[in-house]
């Protein structure tokens, strides 16, 4: 067989020190959309290629004859390349190397760029001996269900056996497992207008809306705007369609509010917006400084016009994976606008009208067709025509029964409907089973795809996602005048139902053309595997098996057989697996059902979903006012909620943090410290009724409070938990400022705003954060009044007797600052807490160091706080879980019994009032050196270790500097009836098992003593 | 006993140093600036005492109070809507202290509570400042959704954020709790950077 | 998601916190237990049309009511939670 006339080898371009790069056999002299000026030079598989700007790594491949490009998934079949675009199955890659690894890139949609280096997936030790093709002889036992039939005796065998080979014999890529070095983005996009896909119906939409004035957003997958019009011969308006696109696009471009995106592929329809992901730079070597990667879109339209066209269906038939198989829309695509011939010598091979294109496109390009199989008993005059023009012999009734090749295609056997056979050579099958409607989008609010038998195809659920209309190839139209009108009237209906008033949409003539098609799917008795599922390797006798094992549902059909699963989501699959499960089940198509299509709608990268916010910007940070004196004083942070905060302020040669917080603890015992409590929460609540609101959500009672005074309250939920405690302090008859734990600030903000705003809206108050207007200082010791008389302005008096434990006052620091000033304490020392306005917090912390310097002051972290809490017995976190009462820990007495307040009602439950609650108790080792752990469970001695036994847990533990020993708080079943008994700390997690006693919770200073010097 | 008042210190010290940074050119696509000598006091209006107090703003300083997210009046003192019958007074260089100013025009009408080191105010404007904005902000800053003296309360990198806009350059000013004041920037920055981005004194 | 805050506008479903059912009343503080307990706990859950408690906490810190198919999620209609509270308690 002799090469047609027109493949001419190409002049070899590109030389460089490597020697010439090969040729590119494959290429038309001719046509197509690439540049030939230019050259780029690629590698796959190590070897050296050239292709041309505007090809894909697939177009590229096949013009330097690669046709073996991947192994399947399961079998480890040689596969090439099924189409030329986002549904590829078969030519799955990996790009790049190093940290830009990244694995199933689709080679048809990956574009040229120089250097690029791909490599084949899913062979070992390499693409054309690849020892796992031995998968190919076991596989009955990788039929359909195998991972659930095969591997499950004996149980241990399944991680140590059965896994790893089952990873190593079948899976796709390898992710690079390095960070990935690039940033990818995400933004928002609002619209009147949005339109999924620039194919003809997608253009006319989108010029519809643009010309009428809408805000209009177009996304195309591909780089080029086109659509199936970049891969065939037509005429638009008496243009060739690239010079019709030229005009259109120069016409959306030059409106300022249409916005085109190309490399977008919109992924999701969800509820008040969709998802779209722009490959920025994916056809790069390395992406621009400063751009991403890749983009993700929200795109909030007001209407939607889904243009995304339509997905060829293959046919199926024994050996119908064979490299060299092609739909024969792709090889008119590569034909077309890439100039590159898929083979030398093809049959085509359909059951419509539409493959007759193929056989004339590949006689004018020059490439032989030995003959159009047709599956049609009765095909019309005009592809009689064709057939004769292309010098292909026509066979009617006929179908191809078997395929000669291994790892790429040599020919064909086709048997026609007398039984007669006929050997065909070819290097290339094209074939057509139709078109399906790229629907996904219209079905992700749920609707289901419907079947429509006049169509012989899905279309289109009736229940649309709102705003959303379909036009063009998916919504079924295959005409291209058809798919030019409907685009427009869409896009001049959603224009309309934004407010413009568009005008009537002309759409431009066309040459003729025909899509009549029978709907024949599958056929029987050829020899070989047959596949519906190329990239999950299901073949009819896995669709058959699932039937007669009784997975008839197509739901079950998908997970028992994982048809339709994986990466291209079945979407060349989909139809032709429903078609032969309703046949082998002797049900309808339409009976049969289709399975939900989710988004995304192709792939998403992880990447992509974070933007910005990985690594250290993965959440916002809060910092105090007092971050960078903490950071200069060598504190060590943690998270609080989302706030930066000092844990520990370690000093040279401390040789660990237990070290340190025992020191900080103990200066504030004996001498004085400062610890930054800016991120308490602080609402700042005024009027008339304040006093009234605060009685009704504490359970406790404000109405009497002095101004001036300070009182420690208890907040429960409705059901009578605790939710969170703190001081409130008076300022003025109509004025308290409150304050809430650090990580229940924001949600006691918006539980205050619903007892105001929904159950008591009479009540005349207002209230608003002052959490950040503060910085508030707790300076606690001692000696704490000795340095803050150092900084209080006189002749403000602030002794025991003028400003007693729990006094708050408006006053100015340092020379006229303005201050508050609260006597607080959560250690049980003598202890204030001092707020200044916030851009003062970091002099204040530097003037209070200086100032407590002759009395040894020290700063404190969260430790430290944590250490002198738990030796007066304060509850914290720890301690609020949402599970615990106010009677389980301790303040019971606090509930008025006087109001109504959230939870008293809840709380008088017998549940919460049951004396065989678990209630706050302290804990102390018996053996005195021994360390507790936080988290152990307390168990009754001598029982055994289950969870019958299980009688509360350590909820927080210390080592104390004041006691010599640790210390711990716990809840434990009727615990204040068990002072002195002696209990079981078990902590099954990390193996620990001591004896400790049960102990009031108040280590430090019982009476309060040192509180009120 | 005290002696010299204390100095103040940026919320962004440290974090935002003037200069070029991202993509190089002739202009810079967005600049960004820290808003200085601001006063900020929240406002909202005791109950049913609405109509009175726009009255009593109205009188003193002829500003209607905006009823929808808008911002009214100018450099020297806005109010800005920030809730039903809630506004922030936003003043530059105003001479004494705002929060006693309004107390004694307002008195028992409404409850002012001083916010001023509370946020952090950032300026971006540009022609790229709704472009990288959008990388961020969920809201339509297009000119047919977002005009000047348009407000909004949102979020922005999912820190809470009031904006508003000043004028069609577009300039935009955004409000946001100060302690987010580092990793604000470091968005807004990030964001920036393919358009080119000036780091201007604060001001 | 997104919800037309009757003051800010239409907003994505990040800015807002959902609570629940808004068709409960809190009880008044002597009601019997069985009140209380069908206050906290008991809910239903139409398949159609339901109101529901939502808080635009990154936005105007308000309370809203809205109306929503639990079937579609189409939103029939948002309202600031305290005029409705402030309607019921003059109707009551
Ligand atoms: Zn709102």
């Amino acid at each position: 067989m002799s090469a047609p006339a027109m493949i001419l080898p190409r002049q070899a371009v590109a030389t460089s020190a490597a020697g010439p790069a090969p040729a590119q056999p494959f290429r038309l002299a001719a046509g197509g959309l690439v540049d030939r000026t230019a050259t780029l030079d690629f590698t796959f598989d190590g070897r050296r290629y050239t292709g041309h700007p505007g090809d894909t790594l697939a177009s590229a491949l096949l013009a330097n004859g690669v046709r073996l490009v991947g192994r399947s998934f399961k079998y480890h079949r040689p596969r090439g390349i099924l189409s030329s675009g986002p549904e590829e199955p078969n030519a799955l890659v990996e790009l790049r190397s190093g940290a830009r690894r990244e694995p199933n890139t689709r080679a048809t949609m990956a574009e040229l760029f120089a250097g690029l280096e791909a490599r084949s997936q899913n062979r070992w030790p390499s693409l054309r001996f690849d020892l796992m093709g031995v998968n190919q002889l076991v596989a009955p036992i990788l039929a359909a269900g195998f991972y659930y039939k095969t591997f499950m005796w004996p149980a241990a065998f399944w991680e140590t056996v059965y896994e790893p080979l089952i990873r190593r014999a079948a899976g796709l890529g390898r992710a690079a497992g390095e960070p990935d070095p690039d940033h990818y983005e995400k933004a928002t996009l609002h619209c009147d207008v949005l339109v999924t896909g620039a194919g003809p119906a997608g253009l006319m939409a989108a010029l519809a809306a643009a010309r009428a004035g809408a805000r209009v957003v177009l996304c195309e997958e591909d780089v080029r705007l086109g659509g199936r019009l970049l891969a065939e011969r037509r005429t638009l308006d008496g243009l060739p369609a690239p010079d019709w696109l030229r005009g259109v696009e120069a016409e959306l471009r030059a409106m300022p509010d249409c916005r085109i995106l190309t490399r977008t592929t919109v992924f999701g329809a969800f509820d008040g917006a969709c998802g779209a992901v722009e490959r920025v730079s994916d056809h790069l070597a390395t992406p621009p400084e400063f751009q991403p990667r890749q983009r993700l879109w929200r795109i909030v339209a007001g209407r939607q016009v889904l243009a995304a066209g339509s997905i060829e269906r293959p046919l199926v038939f024994g050996g119908n994976d064979r490299p060299g198989i092609m739909l024969a829309g792709a090889v008119r695509s590569y034909l077309n606008r890439f100039g590159v011939a898929a083979g030398r010598r093809a049959v085509v091979f359909t059951n419509n009208d539409d493959a007759a294109c193929t056989v004339a496109d590949l006689a004018a390009a020059g490439v032989a067709v030995a003959a159009l199989v047709d599956m049609r008993r009765e095909v019309s005059p005009e592809i009689r025509r064709i057939a004769e023009a292309a010098g292909a012999s026509l066979l009617t009734d006929a179908a191809v029964t078997r395929v000669r090749g291994r790892t790429a295609l040599r020919g064909v056997e086709v048997t026609d409907g007398a039984g007669r056979r006929h050997a065909l050579d070819c290097d290339l099958l094209a074939m057509s089973g139709g078109w399906s409607p790229s629907l996904h989008l219209a079905s992700h609010h749920g609707g289901k795809a419907a079947w429509n038998e006049a169509r012989a195809t899905f279309l289109p659920p009736e229940q649309l996602p709102p705003g959303m209309a379909v036009a063009g190839a998916a919504n079924g139209d295959l005409l291209l005048a058809e798919c030019l009108a409907a685009g427009a009237r869409a896009g001049a209906a959603a224009a309309q139902a934004t407010g413009f008033r568009p005008a009537p949409p002309a759409t431009p003539s066309v040459d003729g053309e025909s899509t009549a098609s029978a709907p024949f799917w599958w056929v029987r008795g050829g020899r070989g595997k047959a596949f519906v599922d190329f990239q999950n390797d299901v073949g009819v006798e896995d669709v058959a098996l699932a039937n007669r094992e009784g997975f008839r549902s197509v739901e079950h059909l998908k997970r028992y057989t994982t048809l339709g699963m994986a990466t291209d989501q079945g979407k060349t699959s989909n139809a032709n697996g429903v078609a032969l499960l309703a046949e082998l089940s002797g049900r309808t198509i339409a009976g049969t059902g289709t399975t939900t299509f989710r988004p995304p709608y192709t792939p998403v990268a992880i990447g992509a979903l974070a933007g910005h916010h990985r690594g250290k910007a993965f959440r916002p940070v809060r910092r105090t006012p007092t971050h960078d004196w903490a950071a200069e004083q060598g504190a060590v942070f943690v998270e609080a909620g989302p706030w930066l905060r000092a844990q520990y302020f370690p000093r040279p040669g401390e040789s660990d943090w237990l070290e340190t917080v025992t020191r900080e603890a103990r200066t504030v015992r004996e001498a004085v410290g400062l610890c930054d409590v800016t991120t308490l929460g602080k609402i700042d609540i005024q009027g008339p009724d304040a006093a009234t609101f605060l009685e009704r959500v504490y359970i406790n009672t404000w109405k009497a409070l002095p101004v001036g005074r300070a009182r420690y309250g208890v907040m429960l939920r409705e059901d009578g938990m605790v939710m969170d405690d703190g001081t409130t302090a008076r300022l003025a008859e109509d004025r308290f400022v409150m304050t809430t734990t650090t990580v229940n600030a924001v949600r006691v903000s918006q539980h205050l705003e619903f007892c105001h705003q929904w159950l008591w809206p009479e009540l005349d108050v207002q209230m608003i954060s002052v959490t950040e207007q503060w910085a508030q200082i707790a300076v606690a010791g001692p000696r704490s009044r000795a340095v803050l008389e150092r900084v209080v302005d006189a002749p403000f008096d602030i002794g025991n007797d003028a400003f007693p434990h729990m006094a708050c006052a408006a006053l100015t620091v340092c020379g006229g600052i303005k201050a508050r000033l609260f006597r607080l304490s959560f250690s049980g020392e003598m202890a204030y807490e001092i707020a200044v306005p916030a851009r003062f917090g970091d002099a204040l912390a530097r003037r209070l160091m200086e100032a407590g310097a002759p009395f040894g002051i020290t700063p404190y972290g969260t430790e430290a706080l944590g250490v002198l809490r738990i030796e007066k017995g304060h509850v914290a976190g720890n301690e609020l879980t949402g599970q615990t009462t106010a009677a389980d820990l301790g303040l019971g007495r606090m509930m008025s019994r006087k109001k109504d307040f959230i939870g008293r009602a809840m709380a008088q439950r017998p549940g919460l009032t049951d004396p065989a609650r678990p209630v706050l108790v302290g804990l102390r080792p018996v053996d005195r050196a021994a360390r507790l752990r936080g988290g152990a469970h307390l168990l009754p001695r001598g029982a055994e270790s289950t969870a019958a036994h299980d009688q509360g847990y350590l909820t927080s533990v210390a080592f104390s500097p004041a006691l010599g020993h640790w210390i711990g708080l716990g809840l434990l079943v009727r615990g204040r009836e068990r002072m002195g008994e002696i209990v079981r700390a078990h902590d099954p997690v990390r193996g620990g098992d001591l004896e400790v006693e049960v102990v009031p919770p108040v280590f430090v200073d019982p009476e309060g003593a040192r509180l009120h010097v | 006993m005290s002696d010299t008042a204390l100095a103040a210190r940026s919320p962004l010290a440290g974090l935002l140093r003037p200069g070029r940074q991202g993509a190089r050119g002739d202009l810079p696509g967005v600049v960004v600036q820290e808003r200085t000598g601001l006063q900020i006091v929240s406002l909202a209006a005791r109950k049913g005492q609405e109509v009175p107090l726009m009255a009593a703003v109205r009188a003193a300083w002829g500003i209607d109070l905006p009823t929808t997210p808008r911002r009214v009046g100018d450099a020297r003192l806005a109010f800005v809507w920030s809730g039903p019958s809630q506004w922030l007074a936003v003043a530059t260089d105003w001479p004494g202290d705002l929060e006693a100013a309004l107390r004694a025009h307002l008195g028992g009408l409404g409850s002012l509570t001083d916010q001023g080191d509370g946020r952090v105010v950032l300026r971006v404007r540009g022609p790229h400042a709704r472009d990288a904005l959008a990388k961020g902000m969920a809201i339509d800053l297009h000119p047919r959704a977002f005009q000047p003296g348009d407000v909004a309360a949102t979020l922005a990198a999912h820190i809470g954020v009031q904006i508003w806009q000043l004028d069609e350059a577009p300039t935009y000013e955004m409000a946001a709790f100060r302690s987010t004041a580092g990793s604000l920037c470091d968005w807004i920055v990030a964001a920036s950077a393919e358009y080119g981005v000036e780091i201007v004194e604060p001001g | 998601m997104r919800i037309a805050c009757p003051f800010c506008g239409p907003r994505g479903s990040e800015e807002y916190t959902y609570l629940g059912d808004a068709t409960v009343r809190r009880p008044e503080g002597d009601a019997p237990s069985e009140a209380w307990f069908a206050y906290v706990y008991l809910r239903d859950n139409p398949a159609g049309r339901h109101r529901e408690l939502w808080y635009h906490g990154a936005g105007c810190r308000s309370w809203l009511v809205v109306e929503r198919d639990m079937r579609s999620h189409d939103i029939l209609s948002v309202a600031p939670a305290r005029d409705m509270a402030l309607a019921r308690g003059r109707a009551a």
